[in-house]
């Protein structure tokens, strides 16, 4: 039997595993609760506050280096926010083998990220009128390159409807969607990696609130699977940010692999034994 | 003059949002811990239970923080847990209250309305479910 003590520990792995692949422990510890047993709607709901912990823990600092935007996280959330409504009220509604399918399907577009071949950052040249009415643009000091780094964001209608979607698969499956939201970032609107990723993780923790404001009282929160899940994936996922650099890209590539086939393998197996 | 001003309040705006950030989630975390210690304490194991009581019902989430402090016949464990997770949702929610004040005293009518707009679905949406 499940005891807090073992999820706990099994949160701090997999809080650092999800740190490392860019998954986030959220990915990784539904489909191994539901592996363990637990009701995959409970494993969502609980994950889902799991997720606000890590994101707001591990995003505070890039949020004080002023690397992250807060203008462009503040108009990408309206999307996100709404999408995580929709998706969590969904998930409360419909039957759960949809979830097993849903989840599988969502992990495959991690792979978009990990085939995307690594051109290195070139700002915008030009910007869109909307984007430059909303103000969409910044300048951040890279530490590696000892530069000021200014940046135009473009494309802030598509890169919205993106974030929607974004935010609808966070919302209905209980997990960040990084990789997914940091794919629009770079690629739609045209934001510099470090940029990405940091607004990704800070915009999660609002998405999550959003998520779980649906789950709260939908009876589905397990207040004794949820606390050392928090506690421990939010330790794993802070320990993993500080580890993450010193790891080759090479061994990166290979646990994300590993890690992503395995998720689809039970989530697929769980799912078709269900129907 | 004046852009020096507004970079000032954003550096202060940061620093603010970065500290919220920092105590709302410990906090939360040194609840969540006190809670599991207690449970342990009252029950004798740490088993993950499928009680009834140890669910979160309620109806809307500001009656339900209120409901909290009249001591609604809950066990001690159960309480700190809840007040972790409280603890945990109104971090980001007072991160968007304190931007939209940052933007409202910039005079910035845009970010005024996007940040409001963020706040009132997450009002809307804590209040109806």
């Amino acid at each position: 039997m499940l005891n807090m003590v073992t999820l706990g520990v099994i949160s701090v792995f997999v809080g650092f595993l999800g740190s490392l692949t860019g998954l986030g422990g959220a990915s990784i510890l539904v489909p191994l609760l539901v592996l363990l047993g637990i009701p995959v709607k409970e494993a969502i709901a609980s994950a889902m506050v799991s997720i606000i912990a890590t994101s707001s823990g591990s995003a505070a600092s890039y949020v004080k280096e002023r690397i992250t935007n807060i203008r462009v996280a503040m108009y990408l959330e309206m999307f996100t926010i709404t999408g995580a409504i929709i998706g969590a009220t969904v998930t409360t509604i419909i039957a759960p083998v949809y979830l097993y399918f849903f989840f599988v399907a969502f992990l495959l577009t991690s792979f978009i990220k990990f085939t995307s071949v690594n051109k290195g950052f070139t700002p915008a040249k030009s910007q869109d009128r909307f984007s430059r009415w909303l103000g969409l643009s910044g300048s951040y000091f890279d530490e590696a390159t000892k530069q000021q780094i200014d940046y135009r964001v473009n494309h802030a209608v598509l890169g919205g409807i993106g974030m929607l979607i974004a935010g609808l698969a966070a919302g209905m499956l209980g997990i960040g969607a990084g990789a997914f939201k940091v794919t629009v970032q770079e690629n739609i609107l045209q934001m510099p990696p470090k940029v990405s990723s940091t607004t990704s993780n800070f915009i999660i923790g609002m998405t999550a609130l959003a998520g779980v404001s649906v789950y709260l009282f939908s009876g589905l929160l397990n207040l004794t699977l949820m606390a050392p899940m928090v506690i421990g994936a939010t330790i794993g996922a802070i320990a993993g940010g500080r580890v993450l650099n010193r790891i080759s890209d090479k061994y990166l590539k290979i646990l994300f692999l590993l890690v992503v086939i395995f998720l689809i393998a039970q989530m697929l197996y769980k799912g078709v034994t269900s129907i | 003059m004046k852009r020096a001003g507004l970079s000032d309040g954003k550096w202060r705006l940061e620093n603010a949002i970065s500290y919220v950030l920092i105590i709302g989630v410990v906090s939360s975390l040194l609840l969540e811990l006190t809670g599991i210690v207690l449970f342990f304490h009252s029950s004798g194991h740490l088993a993950i239970s499928q009680d009834q009581s140890v669910f979160i019902r309620g109806r809307n989430f500001f009656s339900f923080i209120l409901d909290q402090f009249h001591g609604n016949q809950v066990s001690s464990a159960v309480l700190f847990m809840v007040a972790g997770v409280v603890v945990l949702m109104l971090t980001p929610y007072v991160r968007v209250i304190m931007s939209a004040l940052y933007f409202a005293r910039e005079k910035n009518a845009k970010y005024v309305l996007i940040t409001l707009f963020v706040l009132m679905v997450l009002t809307v949406s804590l209040v109806l479910h």
